[in-house]
């Protein structure tokens, strides 16, 4: 036993030696040896020619010679991989139905598992790219007892922390807005600015490309100087031909000059990837508040602190938030239960996908599973046919060895075949993502198709490849020789007829807790589909048209810029109705701003309630198709006096408890004591919109009028709560503009306007049931695909134990069983297996579901007329795979079948 | 690995046990290994010099016999083979197993029938 083990070692140890070396000592020794022998033989009375000759002749063949020191080497593994992977090409092309089962089922399972893996990896797992990614937190300020639910910051509270805070060694602060463009050359283009706080570029650890980045004093943008703004590496290449000479030089956007001081490098998207300027932030505390924020704030640990102390050391510094700026009054902070939280940079900005994205981890394994089971399962039976050719190779005197070695080839041939099929299939997920956007999943720009990915699948497609080899080899070992050859085609060991129903009752299970998650989703999104979003989407399209700052001060020269406009748009044939406002329903998660707090002005009983605050010119129901319910649209005149309002018919009953409503009066209460607050009068109550997201209901709104020309009021009044900087317009008819005639018409209007995000309103609401409708078509793939495969698994394992059976049958018909018992039997076995797998299926369903809840609309993670639909479906489809063997088995014909043996 | 018949095998293990038994009186190389075994046998045994050499890297993979290059007493480079520990204890295993099987075929030739 020893000297086996040593001798395997002493191989393994020839295989890594210098073949080139062993083969010249080998050369020597050959050479000193029939030079030995001419020696000899000149010695007996040879010519030295003769003598050669003899020697060359005495020691045979060459060629036979390094054949067996070869092979007593070891080196006749390496000979033998090729061999073998020769004759796995030859098997593969005998059974081509067989490979190609394989390789699509292993190589669409594996290039789909690799891409989501690789998306999964890159946005929940990898360390983001900036230097020492571990030290970067995210710092967020709750005041759960105030409406604002956020976790921003305003600036009083990011500098006091910035200031006071010891475990950070900097903190930066962000925001950023759609609402800007670049106005010079001869076409505005809309850009997104980030507002950044120049310590954000120094934690981050960022270089320009280009000129140089913000000083700590760059701290204010509204000023009249001119200022300094970086921009990125893709505007300064398109806008701006990649000219150097951009440094120092001025540019405009909207309302003034900015001098560009440097460039960023493409690789940094940091806030968001759509980001092209940036601006030193403005951290303005001429009015320290706490209640309306919108900074972001990151920082970056000191070495060796920790993010639990980071956070218990901020916490402590709250109370003295009031003593730094006493407009926070410490009841404030009381009232509002302000606290700080401090999380790593990486899983704050995963936080908001991180349940789709485990579950698409899950999605991940689960696909695997069902690929290798499959491909285990067709090894298998595979396995079974050959069992006689194995049988036979083994009498022959085949090694095990060798024979292991000839099953993990092919197998490994087999996995880098469908390797073929997995790039590809990776490559396409990877650069399609599924659909998805930076919208639904931050930092997916980081992920992309590298050779890492190709490396991975090659390997993982070799290592299942080799694995289910080796599955195929046990089961060849394990029956003895005689066994074999006495019992090859009369049936398979209990052992394995049990692994191999495991396998397909797992596939089942699996399948049917993916029809019932699909189920539940679609549920889902027909509910989305078909809930009531309050206005009409169809025939209508919606652009936006943001004014350059400071050209258009006042709310009565907006409202004439919007005015005119409004009259060029109604003038394209086919328009019936436009429409402007501040915003649109179903804006998406984290749409902001525009909260008011209102009440009834003459009802002393009736409690103050939160509202979301909006303008509206007087088409602008007309055109998005918003009932109204009582009163009228705003007209010429609702400026003057106390201004008109339209009241959403949920925010009518939240104030007055009726919609019986009109000509009440509403008070805006102001957000500033300094200010007083404003009255309104009702002239009419529309149908309610969600404003974010449909799940999250309908949004208690009111509406404020957009007038022609300000109804000819001063230019310095504020009669209402906003103007009309940024307008969202709306096109209803029968025939709609293309955007390219929109955009004409803007221009001619003012061309530093870009008219920007020009869609249907239809694919706004596709947009707010986007994230169902994806992951319900992920799982509804997935689940079809694991049906499929199940039924396919369910058909060949009862199919195969049938066919073992056949004699057994052929016995028991000839001895007068009738056809249709043999059916029942043949039926039974498959019902055992399917019931098997669809409770564990149920079982697996009832306890994961529940991960779903969060993309759940008006449906219960447990919804019994879901799982029952699905296991419906699934037995329905399953009974078809088991009926068929069923009805070949129960036709056996016995004297066939007998005399067949 | 190969297939081999069981008639090659049997010869093949008396080629180990006669290298080995000639290795325990003397180190030496393959030629003189070949030339000392026909000399013993008094060139009854004629042994194939071509298979000589798989059978020596056979048994140095069982670590019964040790290689070393050394120069022969007319100043010549050659691989030299000596037997190891293992291998001394290896031949006194092969030579029981060797009589035994020759007192076997013995009995069954004197066998009286």
């Amino acid at each position: 036993m020893l000297h086996h083990g040593r001798a395997a070692l002493a191989r393994l140890f020839e295989l890594f030696r210098d073949r080139s070396r062993v083969d010249a000592e080998q050369a020597e020794e050959i050479r000193f040896h029939i030079e030995m022998e001419t020696a000899e033989n000149i010695r007996c009375g040879m010519t030295e020619a003769e003598a050669r000759r003899a020697a060359l002749l005495r020691f045979g063949g060459q060629q036979r010679f390094e054949e067996e020191t070869r092979d007593a080497r070891g080196l006749v593994v390496v000979d033998n991989l090729a061999r073998d992977a020769r004759y796995a090409l030859r098997r593969i092309v005998r059974a081509p139905a067989f490979a190609i089962g394989v390789i699509a089922t292993l190589g669409v399972g594996l290039g789909t598992a690799v891409g989501i893996g690789a998306i999964v990896y890159g946005v929940l797992l990898r360390d983001l790219p900036f230097a020492s990614p571990v030290q970067l937190v995210r710092i967020g300020f709750h005041t759960d007892g105030l409406a604002e639910s956020n976790d921003l910051h305003s600036p009083p509270t990011f500098i006091h922390f910035a200031e006071s805070g010891r475990s950070f060694s900097d903190l930066g602060a962000y925001s950023t807005s759609d609402a800007f463009a670049l106005t010079d050359g001869a076409v505005a283009e809309r850009v997104t600015v980030a507002m950044m706080s120049p310590s954000t570029f120094d934690l981050l650890g960022v270089r320009p490309l280009l000129g140089a980045l913000f000083e700590r004093r760059d701290t204010s943008w509204v000023s009249d100087q001119l200022l300094p703004v970086l921009i990125s590496q893709e505007i300064w290449e398109r806008r701006y031909g990649a000219d150097p000479t951009i440094i120092g030089r001025r540019i405009e956007i909207d309302h003034g000059a900015r001098v560009v001081i440097g460039i960023l490098p493409r690789a940094f998207k940091f806030p968001r990837p759509s980001v092209s300027v940036w601006y030193p932030s403005a951290l303005n505390v001429g009015n320290p508040q706490i209640t309306t924020r919108h900074l972001t704030v990151i920082g970056r640990l000191r070495d060796g602190a920790t993010i639990a102390q980071a956070q218990a050391e901020l916490n402590t510094l709250v109370p003295a938030l009031s003593t730094r700026f006493p407009q926070i009054t410490s009841e404030l902070l009381q009232q509002s239960r302000a606290r700080v939280s401090v999380e790593s940079l990486k899983s704050a900005t995963a936080a908001p996908v991180r349940t789709q994205l485990i579950l698409l981890g899950v999605l991940v394994a689960v696909i695997l599973v069902i690929a290798t089971t499959n491909v285990v399962n067709l090894f298998l039976l595979r396995t079974e046919r050959t069992g006689h050719e194995i049988a036979i190779a083994l009498s022959l005197g085949a090694g095990r060895l060798a024979l292991a070695q000839r099953f993990v080839v092919e197998g490994v041939v087999l996995g880098l075949a469908s390797g073929f099929v997995a790039i590809p299939a990776a490559a396409l997920a990877l650069s399609t993502k599924f659909g998805f956007t930076e919208r639904e999943i931050p930092r997916l720009h980081e992920v992309s198709f590298t050779a890492g990915i190709i490396a991975l699948i090659v390997a993982c497609a070799a290592l299942i490849g080799g694995m289910v080899g080796c599955i195929g080899l046990l089961r060849a070992g394990r029956a003895g020789l005689s066994d074999r050859l006495r019992a090859s085609r009369a049936s398979s060991s209990p052992r394995w007829r049990r692994a191999r129903n495991g396998l397909v009752a797992v596939q089942v299970a699996i399948a049917l807790t993916l029809l019932v998650a699909a189920a539940l989703l679609g549920r889902s999104f027909w509910n989305l589909q078909s809930a009531h979003i309050g206005f009409e989407p169809a025939n209508a399209m919606t652009f936006q048209a943001p004014l350059p700052w400071g050209a258009y001060r006042s709310y009565a020269e907006q409202a004439v810029f919007h005015a005119r406009l409004q009259d060029r748009l109604a003038g394209f044939p086919g328009v019936t109705a436009v429409g402007g406002a501040l915003h649109l329903p179903l804006r998406g998660r984290g749409a902001l701003g525009y909260d008011l707090q209102l009440r009834a002005s003459n009802d002393a009983s009736r409690p103050t309630v939160p509202g979301t605050g909006n303008l509206a010119n007087s088409d602008y129901f007309r055109s998005l198709g918003v009932p109204i319910r009582a009163g009228r649209s705003f007209q010429p005149g609702d400026l003057r006096g106390a201004p008109a309002v339209v009241l959403s018919e949920r925010l009518a009953i939240s104030i007055f408890g009726t919609t019986d409503v009109l000509g009440r009066s509403v008070t805006k209460l102001s957000p500033r004591p300094d200010i007083p607050s404003t009255t309104f009068r009702v002239v009419g109550v529309v149908g309610d919109v969600q404003r974010e997201r449909i799940e999250d209901g309908y949004t208690p709104m009111a509406y404020f009028p957009l007038l022609q020309d300000g109804d000819g009021l001063p230019a310095d009044s504020r009669p209402v709560p906003y103007r009309p900087t940024e307008l969202q317009y709306v096109i209803r008819g029968t025939e709609l503009p293309d955007a390219p005639a929109i955009q004409q018409i803007v221009r001619e209007l003012d061309f530093r306007v870009p008219a920007a995000n020009i869609r249907t309103l239809d694919s706004i609401v596709d947009d707010a049931t986007a994230h169902v409708r994806l992951t319900m078509l992920l799982i509804a793939v997935a689940g079809a695909a694991a049906l499929l495969l199940g039924v396919i698994g369910v058909y060949s394992v009862i199919s195969y134990t049938a066919g073992e059976r056949i004699r057994e049958f052929g016995i028991r018909l000839a001895v007068g069983a009738a056809p249709k018992g043999i059916g029942l039997m043949v039926l039974g076995d498959g019902l055992k297996l399917v019931t098997v797998g669809t409770i564990a299926g149920l079982a697996a369903a009832f306890s994961l579901t529940s991960f779903l809840r969060s993309l759940l609309y008006e449906v219960a993670p447990t919804s019994i007329a879901e799982f029952a639909g699905a296991t419906v479906l699934l037995v329905a489809v399953t009974l078809i795979a088991i009926l068929l063997p069923a009805r070949r088995a129960a036709g056996t014909q016995p004297a066939i079948v007998l005399r067949g043996e | 690995m190969g297939q081999r018949t069981s008639n090659e095998q049997v010869l093949q293990g008396t080629l180990d046990l006669l290298i080995l038994k000639t290795l325990s009186i003397a180190p030496m190389h393959g030629w003189g290994l070949t030339r000392r075994i026909e000399q013993l046998s008094q060139d009854v045994l004629r042994v194939g010099q071509g298979s000589i050499y798989p059978a020596l890297v056979r048994i140095e993979q069982r670590g019964w016999i040790d290689t070393e290059w050394r120069t022969t007493e007319n100043g010549r480079r050659a691989k030299y083979y000596r037997l190891t520990a293992a291998g001394r204890r290896a031949l006194g295993t092969e030579l029981a197993s060797w009589q035994r099987f020759v007192d076997a075929v013995g009995l069954v030739l004197a066998a009286e029938g």
